[in-house]
């Protein structure tokens, strides 16, 4: 049947036959693409997955934002808080400021709201969106844990300085310090409603 | 019609240009009477003198709940403002033991007295509610406890900002403080 086939249509099995092919190729193309997408995207959440054990998840947390109280870091930089076995270390860009566990005498948590659209830049987008259109931009908030660190330098002096880190950071952040040996003492929360807090 | 001489017009000249002198003469000599002398006389009265300043810590009273991260904030930008004014040779921070060794030591304490707790978000929509203020006494001490000045001021945001721009206020009074009073 094939002989007699290929003998009475020649033109058509070939052109069957590269029909078969080209989608035999673009299916097999299709399958590698769609492999490739998926393992794409799989790779970042397994590899993320594969990394959380070995690190504790809040040892070093990116993008936290020094609002005042480190020496030679400048009010509201941001950069990344570390805990290490000696105690607390903030660093950004070149520069770094550590505390040590010894001298921390508190530490305190809390959470707070932050601004979606903030910062001078915001303010000003703000302030020339017209017809009051700065007040909508502002109703757009994401909230956040504040870190309250009281220290003394090695004279004695006292320190206290205010991190601002990603929501629900904090209180893991400050067992790890306690963990390492930082006092901390009983505290009562002031306020109840997170947007109350300053 | 008789035309005018040239003497008379002359002497007008002279009456106008000595006139103007006099009055600018008498202007000049008018400032400093009324707006200088009785400023500095009572100001230099006042004046404190110390080459160091020792800032004590924010403590509330006991019925009065301030969160940790505003009273920090209060203190670490009132050292930062206190530096800024270059009226002392030295600032301490509360508990430094070099401050023990100054004979001219001064102590500044504050000890709040009002806090209300605004919201970013009902300022910037609401234009009207939301503001943050906290209210504070100023004193300043000799090291024996003598109250040298004592004096409340208040920090405020009203509209932009967030909430802890009202310690940043407060700290830039207390700065303007110190200027009027050192």
């Amino acid at each position: 049947m094939k002989s007699r086939g290929v003998q009475i249509f020649p033109g058509f099995s070939s052109t069957r036959n590269e029909i078969v092919r080209h989608s035999l190729l673009l299916g097999g193309l299709l399958v590698l693409g769609v492999g490739l997408v998926l393992a794409a995207t799989a790779a970042p959440s397994f590899s993320r997955q594969s990394a959380t054990p070995q690190d504790p998840p809040s040892s070093m947390i990116p993008d936290v934002k020094c609002i005042i109280g480190l020496e030679d870091i400048k009010p509201g930089a941001k950069g990344t808080l570390a805990s290490l076995p000696t105690g607390l270390e903030f660093t950004t860009g070149k520069k770094k400021a550590e505390i040590a566990i010894s001298s921390i005498q508190d530490v305190f948590t809390g959470q707070d709201t932050k601004q979606d659209v903030g910062g001078m830049s915001g303010t000003l987008v703000k302030a020339a969106i017209p017809y009051g259109g700065g007040r909508v931009v502002s109703l757009f908030t994401h909230s956040v844990d504040v870190l309250t660190v009281e220290y003394v330098d090695s004279g004695g002096g006292f320190h206290g300085t205010i991190f601002v880190l990603p929501s629900s950071k904090a209180e893991a952040f400050k067992n790890q310090l306690v963990a390492l040996g930082a006092k901390v003492s009983k505290h009562v929360d002031p306020l109840g409603p997170k947007e109350q807090k300053p | 019609m008789k035309t005018l001489g040239r003497s008379p017009i002359r002497a007008m000249f002279w009456l106008a240009t000595v006139g103007a002198a006099f009055l600018v003469a008498a202007s000049l000599l008018a400032k400093p009477a009324t707006a200088g002398k009785p400023g500095p006389t009572t100001e230099q009265a006042q004046k404190l003198t110390a080459s160091a300043i020792q800032l004590g810590r924010v403590e509330p009273p006991e019925d009065l709940l301030i969160p940790e991260d505003t009273r920090v904030s209060v203190y670490e930008n009132v050292v930062l403002e206190l530096t800024k004014t270059k009226k002392f040779q030295h600032i301490y921070r509360s508990g430094d033991r070099a401050a023990a060794d100054v004979p001219d030591l001064i102590i500044l304490t504050m000890i709040p007295e009002a806090f209300k707790a605004g919201s970013q978000k009902k300022r910037e929509v609401t234009t009207v509610a939301g503001a943050t203020s906290i209210k504070v006494k100023v004193q300043f001490t000799s090291r024996e406890g003598k109250v040298l000045l004592e004096k409340d001021v208040e920090g405020k945001v009203r509209f932009y900002g967030e909430n802890l721009r009202a310690t940043y206020d407060l700290a830039k009074k207390v700065a303007a403080l110190v200027n009027q009073s050192f």
